[in-house]
C-alpha cells in the first residue's frame, strides 16, 4: 500500500526527515509515535503533498505510483486522505458543498458517477450518526467557529464519507476531551477495513487505548528508530523516548 | 474613432455644445453656466487628491460626440432583465418612452422627464450640481449636456415594496457621451426600491456621464440595487447625491463589474437627526478593467448611523480602487459609522487601492474602520486540494465565498439571481484564463 524508502525532507535549510523507512501493507493500521519536534507533521505534510517542504533523497510509492510526484488533488482522488492537525476554517464555503465536490471528484477518478442529491444525503446522514455530529452542520460554513473537537470529528467525517484507501491521522487526537476521543476513536474503528490502510500519526499513547495498531513506529530525529506491536506504546508512554534514542546509538 | 492626443477636451466640448443644444435649448443659460464650472475646473490631473488612482488621461484625449435624440430613440433596445414589471429605460440618456412601462407605475409612483415637465421645473433643481469635489465637475458636465433629466417620485408608504428598474443602457454604433440624469424625490415617509442597471454594447466606445441625485424626505427609505455592466470599451462617470432628512434611510446594494474605466462617487448626507445609510458592494476588476469606487457618508446631524461595507476583487492586469470616507460634522454627536473593505488580489499583476478615511469633528462618537489586501488563503486552497478539489476549483470555491458576503445582502431575488450569474460567469473565464 505504502512503502517509504530512505526518505529526507527538508525545510529550507533545516533537515526534518533524515532517512525514513516505512511499509504499510493493505489493511494495516500503523501509529507513528514522536516527540514534539521529531518530524510527525512533516511526513503528513509530504504524504498530502503540503507546499513548502524539499524532498532531497528517497521515494514514497503509494500502490505503486510515485506518490511525489502527484498533485494533491491526483493524491486525494487516488484515494489518499489526509486529516489536519489544525483544520482549516474556510468562512464562505459550507460542509455539504465540499463534501459532495470531493466525493465527486473522487468518484469521478474511479469512473464511478455522481452521487444525487438523494444518495448523497443517504451518506452523509448515516456518517453524520457514526460521528455524533448534528445535520444543521451541512450548512455552516467548512470549521468555521468550530470549537477545537468538532473540527476533529469534522475531519473524520470527512473521512468517512470519502472512504479513502490509505489515511493519514495527524494528530487527532489533540484537543479532545475524553468524550470525543471516544468519538473519534470509534470513528477510526469502523473505518478498519482489509483493503483500507490507516497511519495514525500522533503523540500521546492515549488515542490507542481505544484504537489499538496492528505496529507502533518510534520517529525520532527523522527516521523511524524503532517499531513493535501495540505494547511498544505502552512502553513509550511508561518509560518516554530517551531510552529509544540511547539504545539506536548502542545499536 | 479619432484619439486627438494632447487635445484639450474641454474645448472640444465647449464647440459640441454649442452644435448640440441639448433638449431643444430648455434651460440654456443654465447649461452654460454649468458648462463654465466644468470648464473652470478642468479636466481632474495627477495632483488632484480625489483622483490620485486614477488618471483620466485615456478619457481626456478621445472624441466623443454628443448623443441625439433621434438616434438613441431608434436603437434596437437589448432585452430587459426580469427586474419587475415597472421599468424606465434611458438610451444614450434619453428616456426611451415605447421600451418603458411608465403607464402602469403603481399608485404614489410618478416618473417623468424633464423634457416633458420643464415648464412646470426649475431650473435650479433639475440640473441641480453637487458641491464638493470628486466627480462634481463631471456633474456639472452632465447638468450642461444631459438628454431627459428623468424625476422619479414616490409617496407610496415605506411598507410597500413596488420595485422601479432603471434601465440606463449605452448603445449604438457611435463613439458617443451620453449624461443620464435622475432625480429621485421620496415624500416623508415614502418607500422606494429602485434597481439601477448600467449596460451598453461593445459596438462602440463611449463615455457615459451620469447623475443620480436623490431627495429622501423624513422616515422615507430608499433601496438602490445598482448593476454596473458598461460596455467593455466604455468609460463612465456617475455621481450619486443622496440627502437625507430625519430618520430617512439609504441602503445600496452595488456590483460593479462592467467598463473599462469607471468611477462612481456614492455620497450620502445625513442631513437630519436618526438618518442612516448602509452602502455595500463588490467589484470585480479582470482583465485590464480600472473601476474606482467612492463611497462617502456625511454625518450632519447627530444621532445618525452609516455602514460601508465593499468587497474588490482584482485579476490580470485589473485595477481596483475603493476610497471610503466618513465625515462627522461638528455637533453630529451620537453619529455610529463602520467602514470596511476587504480586497481580494487574484493575479500577480493586479492592484487594488485602499484608503478608508475619517474625518471626526464632534467628540461623542462611535466611528471605526478597517481594511485588508490579500490573496487566497494557500492554507484554505490546500485544504480544498487535499480532499480531491482542483486548483481552479478550489480558487473558484474560494473566491466566490469571499464574494457571497456581498450576495447574501441582496435581498432583492431577481437582482441578486442578476449579479451572481454574471459575478459566476466571469470568474469562470478569468480562471479558464489563468488555469
Amino acid at each position: 500500500m505504502l512503502s517509504i524508502r530512505n526518505l529526507h525532507v527538508q525545510v529550507g535549510a533545516r533537515k526534518i526527515l533524515k532517512g525514513l523507512d516505512l511499509e504499510v501493507s493493505t489493511g494495516q493500521m500503523h501509529a507513528i509515535m514522536g516527540p514534539n519536534g521529531s518530524g510527525k507533521s512533516t511526513l503528513a505534510g509530504v504524504l498530502a503533498g503540503r507546499d513548502g517542504y524539499e524532498v532531497t533523497q528517497g521515494s514514497v510509492l503509494y500502490q505503486g505510483q510515485d506518490l511525489l510526484a502527484m498533485s494533491p488533488e491526483d493524491r486525494a482522488r487516488a484515494g489518499v486522505f489526509l486529516a489536519f492537525q489544525y483544520p482549516v476554517e474556510i468562512p464562505g464555503v459550507n460542509n455539504a458543498y465540499l463534501l459532495k465536490a470531493a466525493l465527486n471528484a473522487i468518484r469521478k477518478q474511479r469512473g464511478e458517477p455522481e452521487l444525487d442529491a438523494f444518495e448523497f444525503l443517504g451518506l452523509v446522514r448515516q456518517k453524520l450518526q457514526l460521528m455524533q455530529m448534528d445535520e444543521s452542520l451541512l450548512n455552516r460554513s467548512v470549521n468555521e467557529g468550530f470549537s477545537g473537537g468538532e473540527k476533529k470529528r469534522n475531519e473524520i467525517l470527512q473521512m468517512a464519507v470519502l472512504a479513502p484507501t490509505l489515511a493519514v491521522l495527524d494528530e487527532t487526537d489533540s484537543g479532545l476531551d475524553i468524550d470525543a476521543l471516544r468519538v473519534v476513536a470509534d470513528g477510526v474503528n469502523t473505518m478498519r477495513d482489509p483493503a483500507r490502510s490507516i497511519v495514525l500519526v500522533t503523540h500521546y499513547q492515549r488515542l490507542l487505548t481505544y484504537v489499538v495498531p496492528d505496529v507502533v513506529h518510534v520517529l525520532l530525529e527523522g527516521r523511524i528508530l524503532r517499531s513493535g506491536d501495540a505494547g511498544l506504546a505502552l512502553a513509550l508512554e511508561e518509560r518516554g523516548y530517551d531510552w529509544v534514542r540511547r539504545e539506536a546509538r548502542v545499536a | 474613432m479619432n484619439a486627438r492626443s494632447g487635445a484639450d477636451p474641454v474645448e472640444r466640448w465647449r464647440e459640441a455644445l454649442e452644435r448640440a443644444t441639448p433638449n431643444d435649448g430648455t434651460f440654456s443659460s443654465q447649461r452654460a453656466e454649468a458648462f463654465a464650472r466644468f470648464a473652470r475646473e478642468g479636466f481632474p490631473g495627477a495632483r488632484d487628491e480625489e483622483w490620485k488612482y486614477t488618471s483620466l488621461r485615456r478619457l481626456a484625449v478621445r472624441d466623443f460626440a454628443p448623443a441625439d435624440r433621434e438616434t438613441a430613440l431608434a436603437a434596437t433596445l437589448l432585452p430587459a432583465p426580469p427586474f419587475g414589471p415597472h421599468r424606465a429605460v434611458l438610451v444614450n440618456g434619453y428616456l426611451h418612452t415605447a421600451g418603458s412601462t411608465l403607464d402602469t407605475c403603481p399608485v404614489g409612483l410618478r416618473v417623468r422627464s424633464l423634457a416633458r415637465t420643464a415648464g412646470e421645473a426649475d431650473a435650479s433643481t433639475w440640473l441641480r450640481i453637487p458641491a464638493g469635489g470628486g466627480t462634481a465637475r463631471f456633474a456639472a458636465l452632465n447638468a450642461a449636456f444631459c438628454g431627459d433629466a428623468l424625476l422619479i417620485e414616490a409617496d407610496r408608504p415605506v411598507t410597500t415594496d413596488a420595485v422601479l428598474h432603471l434601465q440606463i443602457d449605452a448603445l449604438g454604433d457611435e463613439a458617443t457621451m451620453s449624461h443620464p440624469r435622475v432625480l429621485v424625490r421620496l415624500a416623508a415617509g415614502a418607500g422606494l426600491r429602485l434597481v439601477v442597471h448600467y449596460r451598453g454594447d461593445d459596438r462602440a466606445e463611449r463615455f457615459v456621464n451620469a447623475v443620480i441625485d436623490v431627495d429622501a424626505g423624513e422616515r422615507s427609505e430608499l433601496q438602490i440595487y445598482r448593476l454596473q455592466e458598461q460596455g467593455a470599451k466604455s468609460f463612465q462617470i456617475e455621481r450619486i447625491e443622496a440627502a437625507l432628512a430625519r430618520e430617512a434611510r439609504l441602503v445600496v446594494r452595488d456590483a460593479s463589474l462592467g467598463g473599462s474605466l469607471a468611477r462612481l462617487d456614492l455620497r450620502a448626507r445625513l442631513a437630519g437627526s436618526g438618518a442612516s445609510a448602509e452602502l455595500t458592494g463588490l467589484f470585480l476588476a479582470d482583465g485590464a478593467r480600472h473601476l474606482d469606487t467612492q463611497p462617502r457618508v456625511e454625518h450632519a446631524a447627530g444621532g445618525t448611523a452609516s455602514v460601508q461595507d465593499y468587497r474588490g476583487i482584482a485579476a490580470g492586469r485589473g485595477r481596483g480602487v475603493i476610497n471610503s470616507k466618513v465625515v462627522v460634522n461638528e455637533g453630529a454627536q451620537k453619529s455610529v459609522s463602520r467602514q470596511t473593505s476587504r480586497n481580494l488580489l487574484l493575479s500577480p499583476g493586479a492592484e487594488i487601492d485602499t484608503k478608508p478615511e475619517l474625518e471626526i469633528r464632534a467628540d461623542d462618537v462611535q466611528c471605526n474602520h478597517g481594511a485588508t489586501t490579500g490573496q487566497l488563503d494557500p492554507a484554505a486552497l490546500f485544504y480544498l486540494r487535499s480532499r480531491g478539489l482542483d486548483e481552479r476549483a478550489a480558487r473558484s470555491a474560494l473566491t466566490r465565498a469571499f464574494a457571497g458576503a456581498v450576495f447574501s445582502r441582496m435581498d432583492l431575488e431577481p437582482f441578486a439571481n442578476a449579479v451572481h450569474a454574471e459575478f459566476d460567469a466571469r470568474l469562470d473565464r478569468l480562471l479558464a484564463e489563468v488555469a
